[in-house]
């Protein structure tokens, strides 16, 4: 990691900046509906980028990524509603029982190879929501868990705040970010990619694979555990239609069209594609177009989106700045060693 | 237990069988030519309900052309000769207020699903099949397609509950004090057929033949002269069909909506995992053990543990064979 230091200082002014820059949003943006939006947006972005962690540097086809969060939305949920416990406590117990939920899920999902993962995640997330369906009593059923209480510290209503909910949320999506980055550079991420890209050679180095992705899995799935929980109070509400094919999608398509195996990607892209989503669901233009049901409609434009991704660009939108990036320096002949490109 | 609820649990059995034998042996002929796992699969089911609905419902097409029938008789005694040519016409359109019948809705469901499938394949599958990970890129593609599909069709037909007339009316057939419906018979009757046409094919056709040469071997079959380029398109163009039928009989069983054939996917993934991707009688095997495991214990244990009991099975064929009861060597 020599050779670094003067990238890391430009890194350092970045991160300063950004952070100036988050800080100072809720005090220039007063529209009530784009926060709203911002926050929804950095919820999905530390979904999406967790769930890059198995997904793109495991290489694990995890489908069962959205019923962590799901977890920790209705663990939180339940735990205010039924039991009176307060958020603070409820949104915690929500990332313990997502940790228990992944760790659950990988027992099975480590002993097999490719297509049988995805169906087995994907049945496991069907399964949460049969289960969830078929205790309406505890879980509110088809219609979900309404009346989750709002957040509030004493007196003070996160709701009525502008800041509150926005930095809660910030804060959490940044020690995420932290927390996945620090994670893809160290020995462990290196021994996931080196699982990744060539498993008999990484096994017989002696790399514990079983291991390794049950960790990966236990690891990604804490943040969208937490995250479920505040999405739960912020939303007031936890819904079956997490575990639905379009919030599935919405998901996905941050990941891939902020790219695969870059952590940054899907952070920028899960903010963005949820205004541009959320946007077009609400936009006059697309209800005189589409008359009423707007709302399907920009889940269609999202799977056209994936689609292209794939089609065209499967490197996502992170990818292309990197290689843009790469190239650039190596024109100006600064091409350091590529030990530093870890991603 | 009596016996009247044996009766019960077998035909439950048979039923839920019938279904998930239809959808996974489509998944399976897909996987096993192809080499790819098409989850829009579920959605197929439900784009072949709403086909069949929007041609045999009185509430589909026949509703939607009544205004131009209607205007065709009222302009019609003006127009002269024209007029007596197209008065027939108009007769004709508003004659058939009630719908066209599934006699005319099965074969335009089996048609869509068809074209809906060969679709599929040349956006969803074709660009991405000879490259590498490919079979992660599919999985998300057809996803993409599912949740495409779904949410095209609501915005077609909105979100309100749609329900297939029944295939064969009257009373319910008593066997041993224990009722079952005529459309549950039918199910039970037309499956077995169904699937024996789809070995006649494999077998016998040409085509079928080419299928499973292409299943084995592709490198062979094209050295044999088999257009491997065409096979893939027709799996999935079968593929369809079936599960387009496995959504004619879901939707005289229960309501139909944009997101009906997602559990029935569930299913259909524990069957072809339970016995063996790309074993189509391990498949059908399959289908018929899960159906029955899964009714029992919807009788025994409780309606809404099945599922659990069923997983708990899957997860236990998996600890002790990973490909499956049935499943051969994985490429």
């Amino acid at each position: 990691m020599n050779g670094m230091g003067e990238r890391l200082g430009i890194r350092h002014v970045a991160w300063a900046i950004g952070i100036a820059v988050f800080l100072a949003i809720p005090h220039v943006v007063t529209d009530k509906f784009l926060m709203h939006l911002a926050i929804l947006g950095m919820l999905y972005a530390i979904v999406a980028s967790n769930w890059d962690l198995t997904l793109g540097y495991a290489g694990v086809f995890n489908f069962a990524h959205l019923a962590f969060f799901g977890i920790g939305a209705y663990t939180s949920g339940i735990l205010a509603v039924k039991y009176g416990i307060s958020p603070w406590l409820g949104i915690p117990a929500g990332g313990v029982t997502a940790a228990l939920a992944s760790i659950l899920v990988s027992i099975p999902a480590i002993r097999l190879r490719g297509i049988y993962v995805a169906l087995l995640t994907f049945a496991c997330s069907q399964l949460v929501l049969l289960l969830l369906l078929s205790q309406p009593l505890i879980t509110g059923g088809q219609q979900g868990l309404t009346g989750v209480p709002q957040l509030q510290i004493g007196d003070f209503l996160f709701r009525k705040s502008k800041f509150a909910h926005f930095y809660l949320v910030g804060f959490l999506l940044l020690c995420s970010t932290v927390f996945l980055r620090r994670l893809v550079t160290s020995d462990f991420g290196l021994s996931l990619i080196a699982l990744r890209d060539f498993e008999e050679y990484a096994v017989a180095r002696g790399i514990p694979l079983a291991r390794q992705r049950l960790l990966a899995f236990l690891l990604s799935s804490i943040f969208p555990g937490l995250a479920g929980g505040v999405y739960a109070h912020f939303l007031i509400v936890a819904s079956p239609d997490i575990f639905g094919f379009s919030l599935t999608t919405l998901l996905l398509s941050m990941v891939l069209v902020g790219g695969v195996a870059t952590i940054y990607g899907p952070v920028l892209v899960g903010v963005v594609m949820t205004f541009v989503s959320e946007l077009m669901a609400t936009s006059a233009w697309m209800s005189d177009v589409f008359g009423i049901s707007r709302g399907p409609v920009r889940f269609m434009f999202v799977a056209v989106l994936i689609v292209l991704t794939m089609r065209f660009f499967p490197e996502g939108i992170w990818g292309l700045i990197k290689r843009f990036s790469t190239r650039a320096r190596n024109a100006q002949g600064t091409a350091t060693e590529e030990q530093s490109e870890i991603t | 237990m009596t016996l009247e609820a044996l009766v019960a649990i077998i035909a439950g059995g048979l039923v839920s069988g019938s279904l998930y034998a239809l959808m996974a042996s489509g998944l399976s002929l897909v996987w096993g030519t192809v080499r790819m796992f098409n989850f829009a699969h579920g959605a197929l089911v439900m784009v072949g309900a709403y086909s069949a609905w929007y041609v045999s419902n009185r509430g589909g097409i026949a509703k939607a052309l009544q205004p131009i029938g209607k205007s065709i008789v009222a302009n019609g005694e003006e127009a002269g000769a024209l007029g007596g040519l197209l008065l027939p016409l108009g007769e004709w359109i508003l004659s058939i207020k009630g719908g066209f019948g599934l006699a005319l809705g099965v074969p335009f469901a089996i048609l869509c699903c068809g074209l809906v499938g060969y679709i599929m394949y040349v956006l969803l599958v074709k660009p991405f099949v000879s490259k590498p990970g490919a079979d992660l890129v599919v999985i998300i593609t057809t996803i993409a397609g599912a949740s495409f599909m779904q949410n095209g069709v609501q915005v077609i037909f909105g979100p309100r509950y749609k329900q297939l007339d029944r295939i064969l009316k009257g009373p319910p057939l008593q066997i041993l004090e224990t009722a079952i419906g005529l459309q549950e018979v039918l199910i039970i009757v037309l499956t077995p057929l169904t699937l024996f046409l789809l070995h006649l094919f494999l077998k016998h056709s040409k085509l079928g033949l080419a299928i499973r040469a292409v299943a084995q071997n592709d490198d062979f079959a094209h050295l044999v002269g088999i257009n491997v380029s065409q096979i893939y398109p027709l799996t999935f163009v079968v593929s369809s069909i079936l599960a387009g039928l496995c959504g004619v009989m879901l939707g005289g069983l229960f309501f139909i909506l944009p997101t009906m054939g997602a559990q029935e996917l569930l299913f259909a993934f524990v069957v072809v995992v339970f016995g063996g991707l790309g074993s189509l009688p391990g498949t059908i095997v399959g289908a018929y053990v899960i159906g029955f495991i899964r009714e029992s214990s919807a009788y025994i244990i409780d309606l809404y543990w099945a599922p659990v009991v069923l997983f708990a099975t899957l997860i236990i064929v998996l600890i002790f064979r990973p490909r499956g009861l049935m499943g051969g060597e994985d490429s």
